[in-house]
């Protein structure tokens, strides 16, 4: 029986792939004769072909068509933005130490935010698990910034760090604390939201069993809640991580320019966030230079993304949230 | 007593009507007590509130020491919960050991392990394991710390009927000397684990007392049902309450059936059901269903006589 649970696996898998070549091939021809619309109509109709060959009914059929149409809108943007890229510009970009600099940044700015949003976050996770007076408050200002604009974000930031802020002693603009900490407020949520799951998943009986067997409260966290919480933590962080490489709006509000150090030739230079540098590119260079600084950006988010899926194990990350 | 629980608490939940619990428990160092009770009678909150997992108005002693202030890891407990509650990303052994070094216990856990006949499985985690396995880890857990007090959350309920007459036999021998609180809705369990008994109804204490004691008394009719007592009412009987009670209870097994003259009331069989080596007989006395435990199968339909000695039958002075 196993074996041919297997052997119906490495079909299903198989299928799959020639699915995907056939989709590739199909829409090479279609870019090199010069007609993607005709990809944009292959793509829904070859779901639904797969729906009627896999003798699904009408109804399926319909739906694989429709949920065809929404993957054009998610797909052919990631496709004909990486086929329509200059080969040479990209090159030319990828040789640019400025572009180096941005990449650079772009990784580590939102790393430290990511660490801050974990370390904090899961504390402020593991307290929201109790109903207190004012949780509902606590759960509100967590997601607010997913529904804050990101350039009011910044300048909420701003005024709040900022000259004459909180901390007179603390330059924002232009820093690389001001930029992490505007990234920490956009993608704080995305930890603290994934540690409180993480935790809500917990049996309270493991936790009592702990305490009552002896444990007091910070032994039940580091033998017990830890241990069991820690991936979804990480996926938490790495999710933080990935929203703040992709922050624009707050950003480019504190720290459109950072003067930063930058290990790799031992200089401090002056360095933009990818994101800005991609629309600074756009507007004094243009279309095909931004989309050149773009494709190696998007090559950099895909890296974190392909992380993401590595360590949910291949579940979708929109479970997760 | 040297443990008392004297438990007074209400308990609201969204969606669900506010719980009011109130129950006091005590039981000699080294004794049972089983706490006996339907589904929803509180049980599980009583043992909670005991493990300090909520806030209530009375008081808990655990041999003569007031822990009613204290922590859950400082009252010196076992728990076995009913669903086992095993640390899924700990082996077999971690588990056991889990609370060892908290409570300084000397315990041999290898001994443990084999006398719980788990000694194989040390190295397994607890999602790879049958749940008469798991419950066997989870009661070595909460022995290993050598408890001051074991609490036993329906312990058998989860398990298959094997898993759970092998346990059953073993735990008898395991809380030999433990101060142990056991709760359970089975009256077999209660009869063959506990030295004291508690029974208990929607949050309140019905009666109390030594197992045989409550056994061989139930102080009314739920008690007398919930123990599997047959009970007849007054007005189905040919003398009528002879003391001016209402309700004669008797073991089911105390009732003889015997040819439809010659008992003291007239029944009609109404089902027979196989049960090990003899049958439960269910009658109608009028309109009264009661059980009886037979040698032998009468034929549904049949009309019999029950009879009984006087000295078996115990009244109650009220209906319920």
């Amino acid at each position: 029986m196993p074996v041919v649970t297997t052997g119906r696996r490495g079909l299903r898998a198989a299928a799959f792939t020639a699915f995907l070549v056939l989709q590739l091939v199909v829409f090479w021809a279609c870019v090199a004769a010069g007609r993607p619309t005709l990809y944009a109509l292959f793509m829904p109709l070859s779901a639904a072909a797969v729906a009627l060959l896999g003798r699904r009914g009408a109804f399926q059929v319909i739906a694989a068509a429709l949920g065809g149409v929404l993957l054009i809108g998610l797909a052919l943007p990631v496709l004909l933005f990486v086929s329509r890229q200059d080969p040479g510009l990209v090159a030319q970009k990828a040789a640019d130490p400025d572009v180096h600099h941005a990449l650079y940044l772009a990784v580590y700015a939102p790393l430290l935010a990511a660490l801050v949003s974990t370390g904090l976050g899961t504390p402020l996770a593991l307290c929201l698990r109790q109903p207190f007076p004012g949780r509902a408050l606590v759960e509100s200002l967590v997601d607010l910034p997913l529904v804050i604009p990101h350039s009011v974000a910044g300048l909420m930031v701003l005024f709040a760090f900022g000259k004459g802020g909180a901390f007179p002693g603390m330059t924002m603009l232009g820093t690389i604390t001001g930029m992490v900490i505007a990234m920490v407020f956009v993608s704080a949520p995305y930890a603290i939201n994934a540690a409180r799951q993480a935790f809500d998943a917990i049996p309270p009986r493991l936790e009592r069993a702990a305490r009552v067997h002896g444990a007091r409260p910070l032994a039940t966290f580091v033998r017990v809640l830890l241990p069991l919480a820690r991936r979804h933590i990480v996926i938490g962080g790495v999710l933080a991580w990935a929203r703040a490489v992709s922050e624009f709006g707050a950003v480019a509000i504190v720290s459109y320019s950072v003067r930063m150090f930058y290990p790799f030739t031992g200089q401090t230079v002056t360095a933009q966030h990818a994101p800005v540098l991609v629309y600074n590119t756009f507007i004094s260079e243009g279309l095909p230079q931004s989309g050149a600084v773009g494709l190696l950006l998007l090559g950099v988010s895909a890296a974190i993304f392909l992380i993401v899926r590595w360590l949910t194990g291949g579940r979708s990350t929109g479970s997760l949230l | 007593m040297s443990c008392v629980a004297s438990i007074r608490a209400r308990f609201t939940a969204p969606g669900a009507a506010p719980f009011e619990l109130e129950v006091e428990v005590g039981l000699e160092r080294g004794e049972t007590l089983v706490v006996l009770g339907p589904s929803g009678s509180g049980k599980t909150l009583l043992l909670e509130s005991i493990a300090g997992f909520h806030a209530h108005g009375g008081y808990v002693h655990v041999h003569d020491d007031d822990v009613t202030r204290w922590p859950p890891d400082a009252r010196g407990l076992g728990y076995v919960f009913q669903d086992y509650a095993l640390f899924p990303h700990l082996t077999v052994e971690e588990n056991v050991r889990f609370g060892i070094h908290y409570r300084h216990s000397d315990v041999d856990v290898d001994a443990l392990l084999r006398r719980l006949g788990v000694a194989h499985l040390r190295r397994r985690y607890p999602p790879t394991l049958s749940g008469g396995e798991q419950q066997r880890v989870a009661l070595a857990r909460a022995l290993a710390v050598r408890p001051r007090l074991l609490l036993l959350d329906e312990p058998l309920a989860s398990l298959d009927r094997p898993a759970k007459e092998a346990l059953r036999h073993d735990l008898r021998a395991l809380l030999e000397g433990v101060s142990a609180i056991l709760v359970t809705h089975d009256r077999d369990e209660a009869r063959m684990l506990g030295d004291r008994l508690a029974v208990v109804r929607d949050g309140h204490l019905v009666q109390t007392g030594t197992v045989d004691a409550v056994f061989d008394t139930p102080a009314d009719e739920f008690v007398a049902a919930f123990l599997g007592y047959a009970r007849l009412p007054a007005t189905v009987l040919p003398a009528g309450g002879s003391n001016g009670a209402a309700v004669l209870c008797l073991r089911p097994e105390a009732i003889s059936i015997v040819a439809d003259d010659a008992g003291r009331v007239a029944a009609r069989v109404h089902h027979v059901v196989r049960e090990g080596a003899q049958y439960r007989v269910s009658l109608d006395v009028d309109d009264v269903a009661i059980d009886v435990v037979a040698a032998q199968a009468p034929a549904p339909g049949e009309r019999v006589g029950l009879t009984w000695s006087d000295a078996d039958g115990h009244w109650l002075n009220e209906r319920a």
